[in-house]
Order: structure tokens, then sequence, then C-alpha cells
């Protein structure tokens, strides 16, 4: 049997605060297509007496970790963080659905889940001539992350980003073939064992490199760095300064280091990637790049920032189906931006890139609607 | 201003109630009725607090105002009672039984005892203001009453900081005149520009640099205003042939004025018109300083600075031309101050700062200053064809328009880059568009002389360093890049400075050393102002000062103090919020039309041609009316009974109380503090104070409950919004939503027959006397309560949809919701922490006053002899209000009695 002491569970966790107000299932996206439910889930492990059984509790893998539910809690309740723990006992058992055994096994062996090999991660760059870091003496470190090393459709995000960074006079290195997983998927997958190690070697790695300001591409990577090293103790050494690419460039447009003497005609609508919005609060910088940019005409979907509707590829959602693959959220997100208007769907997450392009193609909406990283729409104003 | 009320009418000691909700009413009546003074001291112009905006009380469906009205009224009745609005309380002193309070009454600018509330005045105001009392769902004037039970009756004005009237640096009531041209009223602008002391409005309204237009709040929306254009218009369109009359002199003291620039003549105006005989004394033969000097034609048809000259001196103003004092033969300053018992010395910058080129004193090479009043005096200018005027400033600009037009080829040469140019951005292109060539980064060297005249200059080019101290990057030369200009004429304008030698004041820099709020200089009763103390500057900074110094000199005439009550302190104007009463509609500025280029540049007719009337008052209805009242003073004209005072100010009141009783009550939970429900951009979403607004008799709908006209058909209200919310940091119930929106689903289910009204809820705490039984007749009446609190609101189309999990079904739902009602939870004042230190009270964690003890001394404040009633110590009812009210009243008459001060202290 899958049990936890949920007593304790609950305790640590403090589960108990909840009122079962039920705000966590109101706002869970998840909620509304499968037996996702976080506050019953919440409710069953407080009245489970001292063992709450995950057996079969196949809805815990559902969650995409958006983060909803506790943006919403009048008292400051962390259901995603209690799935997760949730998750972890699963996987501490052993009990974990392959593809998930497949992506950590990757990561763990190849530094990343895409079953690719270390000696290709910077074969997006070969043509570039970036410096390397740290013996080209650059001020940033760039960590690229395993999507835009390894995915052409991340690639393309990555190359786009050099670019504007290049036209903004930016000094920054890369490591190449050296860089490792950030391992915030694995994470989110519940490997927490795992996630220790990586946690140790990477901070280990750039303590050693004399890693001071850095920035990712993928909101995914900026979040783990920043919010969730320092938390272990193998991690608390991890002292960069850790910001997304959308707030370097929003420095550097409003000090008129990037400028764009193009221009994009387009209507645009911003899609929140979860874990830059409702994770890191960081909604006014990617709109202030498109606002810098002229001709560029930005309308609003109805929901936008807090709001943002997550496009379901988070959480290791990449990786699993979950219990009701029918229509993916991605979808109703594509739909909501075709409703608005716009012409291009823009973002700021490999991930969202990934999935909402994927649902333009399933709507057959090619014609209507692009789907673009803010990068490479920056990089079309130069 | 300061005044001293008597504190004990009786003998019997007194108390002060601060804030004129029902709690404080209630204190103050009790407290009253037992004999002793009140004084009652409220912050908004009317008592009565929230419940005045209220429409039934729970639980038994009274009509607010008809059990409130009758408490207010009973106020100004009692004779124990001193009612004093819009104040606030600044200081306390002293202990239990012998405090002494200081009180700031804001200005009503109404006389509440004058004023009979008949309404006239409304009806010709201009402005209109979100009705804050109304929850902003309707408007009211700039001059109102808060609501038709309003107790004071009076009515009150809402004025406010301006942009554009704080950065003007002679603080023109902009908004005033803008407000009038909007009505197609040109004369009176041109009136009410003059009223404020200010005779150039022609002027101006060509030559000034605007600094209000770069503060304008209009430009967060579009483009600011065009207000100096508007300036030009209220004078070009609302001017006439009539002469004003010249003043009767009142006072027996002579004022002598130096120079009959802006400064200068702005300063005899205004003491002339306050009754003072003023001389004014210049060197040159015709008055105007700079603008018949300096400012050439093109820009200021001399008919129109004549005019306005002209306008000055009727009034009485006497003028010495061809007079210089303190040089060339003329009076000394000692011979002025001899005869005369004030000086105002308002010279100008009109000295020259030389080139320090070899070759500068070669008949060619002329400086701007003397260049430009040479010509504007009538005389003719002996330039080449081929000029070059060295400088960046709007002397240069000025010089080198005016030799084009003279006929010549023009070159500006500037030493650093455009960037830099301290000329107006519109003059540079003006003068670029009609064919000056610019120069940048390059600098004389020497004037190369042929037989005793120019032949040319040698310049060197430049480049840009470090900044210097004037923060701007230093222009330092290029080793090797010497080129020859081919020029016949040069003219030089690099600086000016002022001709200040031989009067004995205080110098620096040959600028007059002045205080720089009164004006006055090292000498007594001397004082100065202008480009004469700041260096060249601008004409609307002249006048600026000779306001300034008309006021030092008339307070120093008549032996008053020179700083009371002035300051130069302003909010900054991007501290200034505003909210316009209407939506602002996208509508670009007007522009004047210019000559064109070939018809300017060989005459020297005015280059811009002035608005339309109907132009500018489509453009005067761009402005966005942020000071409120406009100070138009349409209503002081409408007014029969004289009850406006357009000057009221703020007023000192010292008080002496032996008890205080505080009742300032709670504000309302601000639901934008959870963006999820979109309130703010949702009409459809209002709060529930909103909501008593709507249902309200008295309210913008008269009772009905609709938007836009549309009874709403399905209403959803949702619990604890802003209440028991740790996210928020407010971790307290709110204790009366329960029962509010028990209420308000009544009379939704009530006034809107056939509606579907669903109230999502975590639990109903229904706890007080009646309140149970009441939530039972509610749900009767077929109102569905569901279990569970929503989590958002989302739009589709045109719809809304409230998202919440059913947590009795264990599932997500949506309903759909045409008016949605968020129970906004109370919260501490916005500014209970400032009271609190004033008062040096406690407050509790969760922001409420805290009482001296939770069971036994529930009114008695962490203060001895200060007491507690109502919301301010923490969310409660009406009832419990009033009994709390009560109490603090009567515990606050056992300390006046002489029996409290050993129990207060225990
Ligand atoms: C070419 C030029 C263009 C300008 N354009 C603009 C513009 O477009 N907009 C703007 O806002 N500002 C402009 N200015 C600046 C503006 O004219 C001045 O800031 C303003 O006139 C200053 O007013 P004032 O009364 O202090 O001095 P002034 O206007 O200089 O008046 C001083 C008067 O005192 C007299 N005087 C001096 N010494 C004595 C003495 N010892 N005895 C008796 N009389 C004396 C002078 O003859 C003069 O008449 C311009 C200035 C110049 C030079
Ligand atoms: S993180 Fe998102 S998907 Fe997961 S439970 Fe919370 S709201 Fe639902
Ligand atoms: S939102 Fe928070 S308090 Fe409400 S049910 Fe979910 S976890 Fe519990
Ligand atoms: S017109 Fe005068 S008397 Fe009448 S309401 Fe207005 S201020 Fe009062
Ligand atoms: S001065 Fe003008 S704007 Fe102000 S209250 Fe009176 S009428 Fe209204
Ligand atoms: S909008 Fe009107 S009141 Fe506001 S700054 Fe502009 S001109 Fe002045």
């Amino acid at each position: 049997m899958l049990q936890i002491e949920s007593r304790q569970f609950a305790v640590e966790r403090g589960l108990f605060a909840c009122i079962q107000c039920g705000k966590c299932t109101g706002g869970c996206p998840m909620a509304m297509k499968t037996r996702l439910n976080p506050r019953d889930l919440i409710y069953r492990v407080l009245v489970s007496g001292n063992g709450f059984n995950l057996e079969g509790r196949e809805e815990l893998w559902d969650c995409t970790t958006c983060l909803t539910c506790y943006s919403r809690c009048p008292k400051q309740v962390n259901p995603m963080e209690a799935i997760l723990a949730m998750r972890g006992a699963i996987v501490e058992k052993g009990k974990i659905h392959p593809n998930v055994k497949t992506a950590l096994e990757s990561t763990f062996r190849n530094g990343n889940p895409l079953k690719m090999p270390r000696s290709d991660r910077a074969e997006w760059a070969k043509e570039l001539q970036l410096k390397a870091f740290p013996d080209g003496g650059a001020e940033y470190l760039f960590y690229i992350g395993c999507t835009p090393s390894y995915d052409p459709r991340g690639q393309k995000v990555a190359r786009a980003l050099v670019r504007v960074l290049g036209s903004a006079g930016l000094d920054f290195g890369i490591l190449g073939n050296d860089e490792n997983c950030c391992a915030s998927e694995v994470r989110r997958l519940g490997e927490a064992g795992l996630f220790e190690a990586m946690v140790e070697e990477n901070t280990a790695a750039f303590t050693e490199l004399g890693v001071e300001k850095m920035f990712t591409v993928s909101p995914h990577c900026f979040n783990v760095f920043k919010n969730d090293y320092q938390k272990l103790e193998v991690g608390a050494k991890f002292s960069a300064q850790v910001q997304h690419y959308t707030q370097v460039l929003a420095d550097l447009t409003r000090d008129g280091r990037l400028k764009f003497n193009g221009s994009f005609e387009q209507k645009v609508t911003y899609h929140d990637p979860c874990y830059l919005g409702r994770h890191n609060g960081i909604f006014d910088e990617p709109r202030a790049i498109l606002q810098g940019i002229p001709g560029l005409e930005l309308i609003e979907m109805d929901r936008s920032r807090e709001k943002s509707l997550c496009c379901e590829g988070g959480g290791g959602r990449m990786f699993l189906e979950g219990t009701n693959p029918g229509t993916r959220l991605a979808q109703q997100r594509v739909q909501e931006a075709l409703d608005s208007g716009a012409t291009i769907l823009a973002t700021a997450c490999p991930f969202c890139l990934l999935t909402l392009e994927e649902a333009v193609k399933h709507l057959n909406a090619e014609e209507k609607l692009r789907v673009l990283d803010i990068a490479e729409i920056a990089e079309r104003a130069l | 201003m300061s005044d001293s009320i008597p504190s004990s009418a009786n003998g019997r000691g007194a108390a002060l109630v601060i804030g004129a909700g029902i709690a404080g009413i209630q204190a103050a009546l009790d407290i009253a009725d037992a004999g002793f003074k009140v004084y009652l001291v409220e912050r908004s112009p009317s008592i009565g607090g929230r419940m005045s905006q209220l429409d039934k009380t729970f639980p038994t469906l009274d009509c607010s105002s008809c059990i409130l009205t009758p408490k207010m009224a009973d106020v100004p009745r009692n004779p124990n009672i001193t009612l004093l609005t819009c104040t606030q309380v600044e200081a306390v002193e002293g202990q239990a039984g012998a405090f002494h309070v200081t009180l700031e009454r804001q200005p009503r600018f109404v006389d509440e005892s004058v004023c009979t509330g008949c309404g006239l005045c409304t009806d010709v105001c201009p402005v209109i203001t979100p009705n804050i009392f109304n929850a902003a769902l309707d408007s009211h004037k700039a001059i109102y009453r808060v609501f038709p039970q309003a107790v004071p009756a009076a009515f009150v004005i809402d004025k406010r900081p301006s942009p554009c009237k704080i950065t003007c640096p002679a603080h023109i009531p902009v908004q005033g005149y803008i407000a009038l041209i909007a009505q197609g009223k040109f004369r009176e602008a041109l009136q009410r520009v003059r009223e404020a002391g200010v005779p150039f409005v022609g002027t101006l309204g060509r030559v000034c640099y605007h600094p209000c237009e770069s503060e304008c709040k209009r430009a967060d929306w579009d483009e600011a205003v065009s207000i100096c254009a508007l300036k030009r218009i209220a004078y070009d369109a609302g001017r006439d042939d009539e002469k004003p009359q010249p003043v009767p002199i009142q006072y027996e003291e002579h004022v002598a004025v130096v120079g009959a620039g802006p400064a200068g003549l702005t300063t005899a105006c205004n003491l002339t018109r306050r009754g003072y005989k003023v001389t004014v004394f210049d060197a040159l033969p015709s008055p105007g300083g700079m603008l018949a000097a300096g400012i050439p034609e093109y820009r200021l048809p001399r008919e129109v600075l004549n005019d306005e000259i002209d306008y000055v001196l009727a009034q009485g103003v006497e003028l010495k031309l061809n007079t210089p004092i303190g040089r060339d033969g003329g009076p000394s300053l000692e011979d002025l101050r001899r005869d005369h018992q004030a000086v105002f010395l308002a010279i100008g910058a009109h000295g020259s700062s030389r080139l320090g080129v070899p070759g500068e004193d070669l008949p060619e090479v002329f400086q701007a200053v003397p260049f430009l009043r040479h010509m504007n005096m009538g005389h003719e200018a002996n330039i080449g064809k081929h000029v070059a005027v060295i400088g960046g400033g709007n002397s240069a600009i000025d010089a080198a328009r005016c030799a084009l037009r003279l006929g010549a080829e023009v070159q500006l040469v500037y030493r650093r880059s455009r960037a830099e140019m301290p000329a107006a951005p519109w003059e540079v292109s003006a003068a670029e568009q009609e064919g000056v060539k610019l120069t940048f980064l390059s600098a004389p060297l020497r004037v190369i002389e042929k037989d005793g005249h120019a032949a040319g200059i040698e310049c060197i080019r430049m480049k840009l360093g470090e900044p210097d101290s004037s923060g701007r990057r230093r222009p330092v030369p290029v080793d090797g890049t010497e080129y020859v200009m081919d020029v016949d004429t040069i003219i030089a304008a690099i600086g000016q400075n002022v001709e200040s030698d031989g009067l004995g004041v205080e110098t620096k820099w040959g600028q007059f050393v002045v205080d720089p709020l009164t004006l006055e200089t090292s000498a007594k009763g001397v004082f100065a102002g202008g480009d004469a103390v700041i260096g060249p500057a601008s004409v609307v900074e002249a006048i600026g000062a000779g306001l300034q110094a008309a006021e030092s000199i008339h307070r120093y005439l008549r032996g008053m103090d020179l700083r009371d009550g002035r300051s130069q302190d302003h909010p900054k104007s991007k501290d200034i919020q505003i909210s316009p009463a209407e939506a602002v509609k996208r509508a670009p500025r007007e522009h004047m039309p210019e000559l064109p280029v070939a018809e300017r540049i060989n005459n020297f007719r005015e280059v811009e041609l002035g608005l339309t009337a109907e132009q500018a008052m489509a453009e005067a209805q761009r402005c966005l009316s942020c000071a409120v009242c406009s100070e138009c003073n349409q209503c002081v004209t409408a007014c029969q009974r004289g009850a406006i005072v357009p000057e009221d100010a703020p007023r000192r009141i010292e008080v002496d109380v032996g008890a205080i009783v505080v009742a300032t009550g709670f504000d309302v939970f601000d639901p934008r503090r959870k963006p999820e429900f979109g309130y703010g951009k949702y009409p459809q979403v209002i709060t529930s104070l909103e909501f008593e607004r709507l249902a309200s008799a008295s309210g913008p709908t008269a009772g009905r409950i609709s938007l836009n006209g549309h009874p709403p058909n399905k209403v959803t209200f949702i619990h604890c919004v802003g209440s028991r919310d740790r996210s928020l940091n407010l971790p307290n119930c709110s204790r009366v939503c329960c029962m509010a929106v028990a209420k308000q689903a009544h009379l939704a289910h009530d006034r809107l027959p056939g509606a579907q009204i669903t109230v999502f809820y975590m639990d109903v705490r229904a706890f007080g006397k009646g309140f149970e039984e009441f939530y039972d007749r509610v749900r009767k009446e077929g109102i569905l309560y569901r279990r569970g609190n929503p989590s958002e609101i989302v739009r589709r189309g045109d719809h809304l949809f409230v998202r919440a999990e059913d947590t009795l079904l264990g599932e997500p739902v949506e309903v759909e919701s045409d008016l949605i009602v968020l129970a906004a939870g109370l919260t501490p004042r916005a500014d209970a922490s400032g009271l609190a230190q004033i008062l040096h009270l406690v407050q509790g964690t969760d922001g409420y006053f805290q009482e001296a003890h939770p069971k036994l001394r529930t009114v008695e404040s962490s203060v001895p002899g200060m007491y507690l009633a109502g919301c301010c110590q923490g969310p409660k009812d009406i009832p419990d209000t009033v009994a709390q009210a009560k109490a603090a009243a009567s515990a606050a008459m056992i300390l006046l009695n002489g029996k409290g001060a050993n129990h207060a202290s225990n």
C-alpha cells in the first residue's frame, strides 16, 4: 500500500489551516477537466486518521503546478506543494509512470530530460561564436536550459535572444556542453533525491565558476534557481543573482541600450507563463518590452496577469498525458487568443511556446494566429 | 490664522469627539445632553458617516436615513455642541482631565453661516467630478452639497492642487480660464487671468515656454492641453478697447520700480491695484524690457505688447523712460530710497558675455542682445550676406531668425550637440524650416581679419567629454580639425549678464542676492526679482517674481510679517492623482496654423496664427479638471448671498477638553487588491457599499437597481472579500458582511422580480439578536445559498461567470451573472496609524485601536481619558456601535464629573 503518515504530513504542511472554502478548486484549471480537487484532497488527508492511501490517485499527476490554488488561498495553504510531496512519496516507493522514469533517467545520465547527448548541448550556438563563461570574462552567465538547447523550436528562441542581447551590447557568456539541467522538472515530478543531488552538483559548479549574475530563457529554470535551490541545505551556497531574460530586456530598453529601429506591425496578445507570472510576480516587464516595440499593438485577453490560464505544460506535464488528455488547456488558451482578435500570441516560456503552437495546429488556426516568443518579436523589430 | 473657542461654556468641562458618524453623533449628543460642552470634529464636510450611505438596515429593514437624519439634525440644534466639519486633529497635549488640542480646519470656501443652500452656484459651475458619496456611480459639480440631508446644509467647494497651476511660475489659474474658454467665455477668461495679477496675457500666450504643459496630466492619456495657445485666444478673442480706470491711491507710501520689463510692470500693476503710488524707471526709450528690446516682432507683435503695457499704465502707474538708475549719470539707488519707501529692482540681464577670441572687436562682430535691441527699437541693422551666429540658446535662435529675415544666409554654430541645446526645441525647428543651417560640435577660435574688417571665422570641431558641473557633457576640441567658415558677419549669443554695478546691493556673479521667498535684498526696503536675480530666464518667471515682490512690498509697507503663510513647497505633480468624472476619450491636441515659410522669411509678420474659437473650445474641453474647482469664480458671481470665500485658507483652532472620544470609523476594503475578481475592470462587479447606493432612494438611480439602465436578472453575492484573508494580512472577520449580504439579497429579490439570486458563502455568521431569524426569512424567499467561496470571475464574450467550487457538491461550478456584489470587508481607516500617533493610542495587530481590556474595559483606550466608540475599535454593526458610543460617552462623563481620574488610571 502506498500510505503516507497523513497527520504529520498535514501538520508539516500547514494543512490544518484550511477552512475548506474551495477557492483552490474553484480556480484550479485541472479541476475543470479531471478528478483533481485540491480542497477535497486536503480534507481527505485531514480526516484519514494517520494513514492516507495514495494508491490509485492518478489525478496527482494531473496537477500542472500552475499555483492558482495557492495564489487564491486566503489561509496561505499551498495545495500545490502538498501535491508535489505526495508525488514524492509515490516516487520514493518506485511506483512511477514509465514516461516519468525515462525523463528522470535521462536527466540523471545526460543532464537533460529529453534523451539527448550532452555533447550536443551547444549545437544550437555553433555558428554564433559566443563567449565561454567564465574564461571569456563576461559579466553575465546566459543559462540556456534544456528545451532551448535541444528542441529546434526552442533553439530559434535562444538564437533570437542572442541577437537581441548583442544589439544592446550586453556582455554575456555561456557554459556550452558543460551546462547541466536545472532540475526544475525533476522536482515537479517528485524525485526529491535526484533533485537534491543535482542542486548540490549545480551549486558547486556555479560557485566554482564564480557566477554572480545570470539569466535564463525559461521561467522554469529561473524559478528553480531563484526560489528552490537555497531552500535546500546543499544549495544554500547558491548566491548568483538570477533574472529571467524579460527582466534583462526590460532593463535594457529602459536604459536606452536596447533600441528598436524596426517595427512589428501586429496585434499581439501576451500569455503570462505560470512560472513567470503567478510564481514570481513578473507581469510588467514582458509587457513593457512589447509596448516599446514600434507598431506593435498589445491586446489583453480577459485571463491575463494573475488570472492567466495555464497551458498545461508545467509540473512535468511535458512528459505525461494526465488522466484526461482530451482537450488540452492550451487549446482553450489559443481560442481565447483568437477571440481577442490578436494575430500573434506572444509568450516567454519554451514550454508554453511548444504547447500553444501544438494547439494552434490542432485547431487549424495557423493562418490566423502565430505563436512567438517575446525574444523573437524583439529580434524582428531590431 | 488661529482661533480660540472658550473651552467650557458652562464651567462643567468639555469633551472632544473625533469623527461624526453614528458613534460620534451619539456620543456627542449624550455628553451634551448631560450638560457638558462638546466639540464634535469631522473631517468631511458633513456629519453622518457611513450610515448615511446605507439604504435599509438589517435585521429590521429600517430605512437608514430615516432613523439617522433626526439625530443629525439634533447636533446643530444642541447649544452645548460646537460642530467643526472639514476639521482634523493636529496635536494633543496634556492628560486625562486636561487635554490641550490643536485642530486644523480645511477651507470649505463657503461661509456656513451665510450659505442658504439655494444651489445657484452649482448651476453655473462648469466642473463635474465623481460623487464619492454615491461610490462614484454618478457625479456632482465642484461646488456641491454632499447629500441632500447633509449637516451642515451649506455647500462646499472641492479644491485641490493642479499640476499646471503649481508648475506655472506665476501660478496662473490655468484650469479656470480654460473652463471659461470651454464655454466660449473668452472675455471672462481674459479677465480671470488679469484678476490673478497677470497683465501680460496675450504676451504670455505667444512667448511663454509653458513649463505647465510638460506637467499636464492629460498627457497620461494622449497629449498635454495647449495651455499656452488657450491663453493667447483668451486675449485675442476676449480683449476690447476699454481701458481700466485709474485706481484711487489709498496709502501715502510711494514705491519705485527699476526696470519696465515684465517683472517690474507686474509689480507696479499689482501695487497700484492695492492703492499704492508707483513710479517705474527705465533706461530705455520704450517700456517692456526684453519683451520690447529682445523678443522679435514675428513672435510678439508690438501692437499686442503695447496694448498690454497700456493696460498696466492706465491703472495709474507712472513711467519714467530714459532714466538709468545708478549709471550713465542717472539718479542713484540712494536717491530713489530717499523719495520712495520701497524699491523693486527688476533690471533684467542686458549685458553680454564676450566670446574671448581674437578679432572679437571688429566692427562686423555683434552681440545678440544689442543687435536685437537695436533692431527692435526701429534702427537699421548693418549686417552682411553671410552671417554666423555663435551659441545655442533662445537669443541665438532669435538673432539667427532675424538675420535671415534681413536677407542673409545664416549658419548657427554650437559647441555641443542638438540634445544639449538650451533653446526651446520648437524654436530650433522653426529656424531650421526657415533655412537656418545648424552646425553642431564646433567652436570659434578667432575672427579672421582683413583690412580691419571681419573676413571669416576659424572654428574647430569638438567632441563631448565627461559631464561638467551642470551635468551636461563638456565639449572638448579635437586637435587638427580647424576649418574656416566664409562669413562677413558674426553675432555672438553665448550669454547674458546683469548690469548690477553701481547699485550698491549685494550680488553674486553680478546677480542680486535675495531671500527666495520674500525677494528682499541686502538693503532694507529694497527688493529684486526676475532675470536680475536668476539670470536670463523667462517672461513667466519674471511675472511670478513680480507677483511675489508686490506681496512682499505690501506686507513690508504695512508692517506685516513677510513670511507668514507663504511657502514655495508645492506637491509634486507626479504625486497628484486625478480621477476624471468620465472616461477620457482620446482626442489629439488642436494645433495653431502657421504662416507658410515662404511668406515669413523676408518680413517680421507673426508666424503663429492662433486657434479659432471653435478649435479653442474643443481644446479647452480636453482639460481634465485636475484641481476639481477650476477657480473660474463663476459661482462667486452667481451667489446672491456673497457666501463664497475663494481665498479661504486652513485655520488652526485650539481647544481645552477633559475627555476625548475617538469615533473615526472604518474604510472599505479595495477589491482591486484581489485582481481575480476584476473589480474596476468589469462594470458589473461592485462592492456592497456601492450596492447600498444603488438600492437607496436618494442614490444615483433613485433606488432602482440597475446598471446602465438595465435591471440585472442574475445577481451573485460573494462573501468575505478582503476579510479572513491572511494572504492580504487581513485576518479578521468583518462581522457585518454576512448580514449585509442577507439584507441586500433580500432587497435584490424584492426589487428585481424573477431575478436569480445566488449567495456564495463559506459559513454564515448570524450571531446577533434577530439575525438568524432574518437569515431564515431571506432563504425562504427563494435565495440560493451555495457553500464555497468563489475563486475568480471570468468574461466570455459579453458574459461574466463566477467560478467557484460548490463544496457541498464537491464540484467546480460556473454561475453566469450580470451583477456581482462583492461583500468587501471593513478595514481600519487608511490614516489610523497617523491618528494613533497624534493621540498616542495603541493599535491591535489588526490595525484597529486597541481597548484597555478585552473584557472589562472595552471602551477605554490605551490612554487614560480617551475612549473608543464604533468601528475604529473593530468592525461592528449599528446596534453595537450605538451601545459602545453610549458607553464611551458615559465613561467620558464620569471623568468630566471629577470621579474618573483615579478610575481612568488604574
Ligand atoms: C532674445 C530673447 C528672447 C527671449 N524670448 C523669450 C520667450 O520667448 N519667452 C520667455 O518666456 N522669455 C523669453 N526671454 C526672456 C525674457 O524676456 C526675460 O526672462 C524677461 O523679460 C525678464 O523680465 P525682467 O522684468 O526681469 O527683466 P527685463 O525684461 O529685462 O526688464 C528690465 C528692465 O529694466 C531696465 N533697466 C535695467 N537697468 C536699469 C537701471 N539701472 N535703471 C533703470 N532701468 C534699468 C531695462 O532697460 C529693462 O527695461 C527672451 C530673452 C531674450 C534676450
Ligand atoms: S497548481 Fe494548478 S493545477 Fe495544481 S492543484 Fe494548484 S491550481 Fe490545480
Ligand atoms: S483555498 Fe486554501 S483554505 Fe480554501 S480550501 Fe483551498 S487550501 Fe483550503
Ligand atoms: S449660491 Fe451661495 S447661498 Fe446658494 S448654495 Fe451656493 S454658496 Fe450657498
Ligand atoms: S470657481 Fe468655478 S469651478 Fe470652482 S466651484 Fe466656483 S464655479 Fe465651480
Ligand atoms: S488637464 Fe487641465 S488641469 Fe490638468 S494639468 Fe492639464 S491643463 Fe491643468
